[in-house]
């Protein structure tokens, strides 16, 4: 018997084996492949990139009727987002609003970590009665906005109109995003062996859990931080029903920008929001880099 | 460095013993192997000593001091797995220093003793790099280094070697016997592979479905076999059913000599696969298998009575192939007899 998986005879069978012989012949992944990929993706980031370059771009211009917005360069637009100049659309307290909508964005991030890693580390280290129904109870939060929203305010009516309120209801609605992806961190990881280790050598569980467990789940921290922070500062539902007095939160500034005011002025608050996300992501990343590291060199 | 012991040490899950009533002695310095089947109570009986499994009865002693309650933090064992288990957030020498860290020796003299132990396993160069970026042996060294750096009570091995290649394999078992040779440390060795049980350890505990069956050197271990667990378990054995008389071996289907062995040694015959005299004259056999093992020729051959046994065929005999006879001996100087 011979072995001609090598076989440089065409196969006589069907249409599909004839072309897998031929895709096989012209070596496919190394001279299309990786090209072909690489074409996708890019596509694909043009396709998502250019409506957010060009309402940044616009939002410098003085007029956006086509496709293209004209008339450089003016800091109009942003004057009036910001408050900084009489415009149409919604006044005063921008910056404060901004600030505070940062804090309470931040603050459901942090009780997100705080609550979001523990809970994924036991749902990943241990075994134990009803772990499936946790499981699944961690990621239930995954609800409208709106939903969450208007049972928070029944269960807990003192706390509508509060920064406390909106700093839990965002920890709430977003922990899934924290939990799933520490978890995925976690699970990469020999989770019982590691935390072994560390406790032979001296060190106790709450040190083990602080300087080598959560450091080593950091990947999943900072996107999950990420992720949270984001979609936190921009919750409009639930920030709308249980509606904060004052300063006003970032969300209500974006939506009262977008629906009352003049298209290049929506362009500048567009532009604030992804100003401060992108900040926000360069600093966590950063934090992500050098801020992990438990013992000195 | 301390002697351990386990003294009836049992481990039980719900109703099920992982370990029933072990009494196990490392003595100080001494390398003690752990092997038997999967799910035997070797991990368990090493976790115990860990601090990572109470006992359910039982104690462990540390140079006689009763250590079962005591947390695994304080009780100052070296713990090196199969699956590393670094630390990705610290460089190599911080792995190694974080035990003296604990301990609270100083950064500098930390780093200092953290580099001495990279050198004595040929590593210093890898001080500052990420585990990540290791292969799996400087992985398994870095882990040794880290076990080793806090002087540990007794070192706690589990299965190290595992899911290295061969070559390697052989190169870190000599290094590392050297190595605990060398510092002097009271060591416990778990593993599932026979062969690097006897290369490492002084001694030897055939553990099976939580029972120890057997403690030994190595050689007693594969030549005086305590049962027949203990014989098929460690090497490859044949057992056959003997009656010694006027200096005869009666097999039942043949008798060969019984040099050495008398009246009294009536019972099973543990018959190790060179045990048996290609060209012999006592009995034939009908070679079955036939496996190349590069080193010799192993063949599984049938008896006259039916029975299969495992013979290692050397020079001219090399050449059975299955379906021929082959003539056959039994050395028996020596022999081990179960009764």
């Amino acid at each position: 018997m011979t072995d001609d998986s090598h076989s440089t005879q065409r196969p006589r069978e069907s249409g599909t084996s004839r072309l897998w012989w031929l895709l096989g012949r012209l070596d496919v992944s190394a001279t299309v492949g990786k090209p072909l990929v690489t074409l996708v993706v890019v596509l694909t980031l043009v396709f998502l990139l250019v409506p957010i370059v060009a309402t940044v771009v616009a939002s410098f211009a003085t007029t956006w009727t086509g496709v293209v917005p004209r008339g450089f360069f003016t800091l109009d637009n942003w004057r009036i987002v910001l408050g900084m100049k009489e415009g149409l659309g919604p006044r005063g307290g921008v910056i404060s609003g901004l600030v505070f909508s940062a804090m309470v964005a931040t603050g459901g991030m942090v009780l997100n970590i705080l609550v979001g890693v523990p809970i994924a580390y036991s749902l990943t280290r241990y075994d134990f009665f009803g772990k499936d129904w946790v499981n699944t109870l961690a990621v239930l939060p995954v609800v409208p906005g709106i939903v969450l929203a208007v049972a928070f305010i029944r269960t807990y009516p003192h706390n509508s109109g509060s920064s406390l309120g909106l700093i839990v209801g965002y920890a709430l609605l977003k922990s899934p995003f924290m939990v799933l992806t520490v978890q995925s961190s976690f699970q990469s990881m020999n989770l019982q062996q590691i935390e072994e280790s560390a406790r032979s050598l001296g060190a106790s569980w709450p040190r083990t859990f602080l300087t080598v467990i959560v450091p080593n789940a950091k990947d999943g921290i900072i996107a999950g931080s990420i992720i949270t922070w984001t979609l936190a500062a921009a919750e409009f539902n639930f920030t709308f029903i249980v509606d904060p007095t004052d300063p006003q939160p970032f969300a209500l500034f974006l939506y009262e920008n977008i629906s009352r005011s003049p298209v290049l002025q929506s362009a500048a608050a567009v532009s604030v929001y992804f100003s401060i996300v992108l900040v926000v992501i360069v600093l966590l990343q950063s934090v992500g880099r050098t801020g992990f590291t438990t013992v000195e060199r | 460095m301390s002697d351990v012991t386990l003294d009836s040490v049992t481990k039980r899950y719900d109703s099920e013993a992982a370990v029933e009533g072990i009494d196990l002695r490392v003595d100080d310095g001494e390398v003690l192997g752990v092997i038997g089947p999967s799910g035997c109570g070797k991990t368990t009986t090493l976790r115990t000593i860990a601090g990572f499994e109470t006992p359910t009865a039982g104690a462990v002693r540390f140079d006689g001091e009763d250590v079962t309650n005591v947390p695994p933090e304080r009780r100052n064992v070296g713990l090196v797995f199969q699956s590393y288990a670094l630390f990705d957030n610290m460089s190599v020498a911080q792995n190694v220093a974080f035990g003296l860290k604990m301990q609270g020796v100083g950064a500098d003299e930390r780093r200092e003793r953290a580099v001495e132990l990279l050198e004595l396993l040929g590593i210093e160069a890898l001080a500052d790099r990420s585990p990540r970026t290791l292969s799996g042996g400087q992985q398994q060294r870095v882990g040794l280094a880290r076990a080793l750096a806090i002087e540990p009570n007794i070192l706690l091995l589990d299965e190290p070697m595992t899911g290295l290649d061969e070559q390697l394999k052989r190169r870190l078992r000599t290094e590392l016997s050297e190595l605990l040779s060398e510092l002097d440390v009271t060591a416990l060795y778990v593993t599932h592979d026979q062969e690097e049980a006897m290369v490492m350890c002084d001694r030897i505990a055939v553990l099976n479905d939580g029972t120890i069956e057997q403690v030994g050197s190595p050689q007693d271990i594969y030549e005086q076999p305590a049962n027949q667990f203990v014989a098929d378990f460690v090497g490859t054995s044949n057992v056959l059913d003997a009656v010694v008389t006027d200096g005869r071996v009666d097999l039942g289907f043949a008798a060969v000599n019984a040099n050495g062995l008398s009246e009294a040694d009536d019972g099973r015959l543990i018959v190790r696969p060179d045990d048996f005299v290609p060209g012999g004259s006592a009995f034939e056999a009908v070679v079955r298998d036939r496996y190349y093992l590069g080193e010799c020729v192993r063949v599984r051959a049938e008896l006259p009575d039916g029975q299969f046994v495992t013979v290692d065929l050397d020079g001219e005999w090399q050449d059975s192939h299955p379906g021929e006879a082959l003539p056959l001996d039994i050395r028996t100087d020596g022999i081990h007899v179960l009764s």
